[in-house]
């Protein structure tokens, strides 16, 4: 799976203001929405799910990584999103790093392969050091659809 | 000291196969044992203490992983682990979507 099979270009966001958890799982599915990529009128619902999820046990993967994610009936196809936040944010996660990487992803609950093979995508590509690094120092929206162009036709590996 | 490597194979039993939230558990089921634990998936070999590495595995229902563990108690994590993939790692909505 490549990062174009999931990932909604015009809903990634560059700069993140949201200093907490909360606010950037809200800021990144405010991104969604404006791309037209979920319903108004699920917003809420979706939100609350990503954050019930959280409650589990963290998804910051490590490397100044996260995965916040949810199932949600209200979507067809998986669904996701990139955010990157420049002061990084507290995720409590398993490395005790703080966060400056976002993957969102929605994924239809009949569909746990998507979810899956995405999650395998983010973490193949993560081991990159240098795609780590360019993605949290990414400035523009456009600096980070390129990246993922480039790891999609695997330019980035050569 | 040198401790010796014990090893065991689990089969991933889950529906969802192995997301983030099982390799969490994974992660700390290890720490908890104190042992260096790494899964191996095909020639694939991921620490237990990264997971991003565990999730690079993909494994998805049905794949077979070898557990390796050091660590003076290893055998103890083992039957740890092979309990929670028989478990499926505690997923209560697993059976409903597995048939549905």
């Amino acid at each position: 799976m490549k990062f174009a099979d999931f990932i909604s270009p015009e809903a990634i966001r560059a700069e993140l203001t949201a200093d907490d958890k909360e606010g950037v799982i809200r800021e990144m599915v405010q991104a969604l929405l404006d791309a037209g990529r979920i319903r108004k009128d699920q917003m809420e619902s979706i939100v609350r799910a990503i954050l019930n999820r959280e409650e589990l046990g963290s998804t910051g993967i490590g490397r100044g990584v996260a995965v916040p994610h949810t199932k949600h009936p209200s979507v067809a196809d998986l669904v996701g999103t990139v955010g990157v936040s420049s002061e990084g944010v507290d995720f409590n996660s398993l490395d005790g790093e703080r966060v400056h990487v976002f993957f969102l992803l929605i994924s239809p609950p009949d569909r746990p392969g998507d979810h899956l093979r995405a999650l395998e995508n983010i973490s193949r590509q993560l081991r990159n050091d240098t795609f780590c690094r360019f993605l949290k120092q990414s400035k523009t929206a456009e600096e980070i659809r390129q990246l993922l162009d480039e790891v999609d036709n695997n330019q980035f590996w050569s | 000291m040198d401790q010796p490597k014990q090893t065991r194979t689990v089969t991933v039993a889950n529906h969802a196969g192995l997301h983030a939230r099982a390799a969490l558990l994974i992660a700390k089921l290890a720490s908890e044992h104190e042992v260096a634990l790494a899964l191996v998936k095909d020639s694939q070999a991921a620490e237990a203490t990264s997971m991003i590495q565990m999730l690079s595995l993909g494994a998805k229902q049905g794949d077979e992983l070898v557990l390796e563990a050091t660590g003076p108690r290893a055998e103890e994590a083992l039957s740890a682990l092979e309990r929670l993939f028989a478990e499926k790692f505690y997923e209560e909505d697993d059976e409903t979507k597995a048939r549905g």
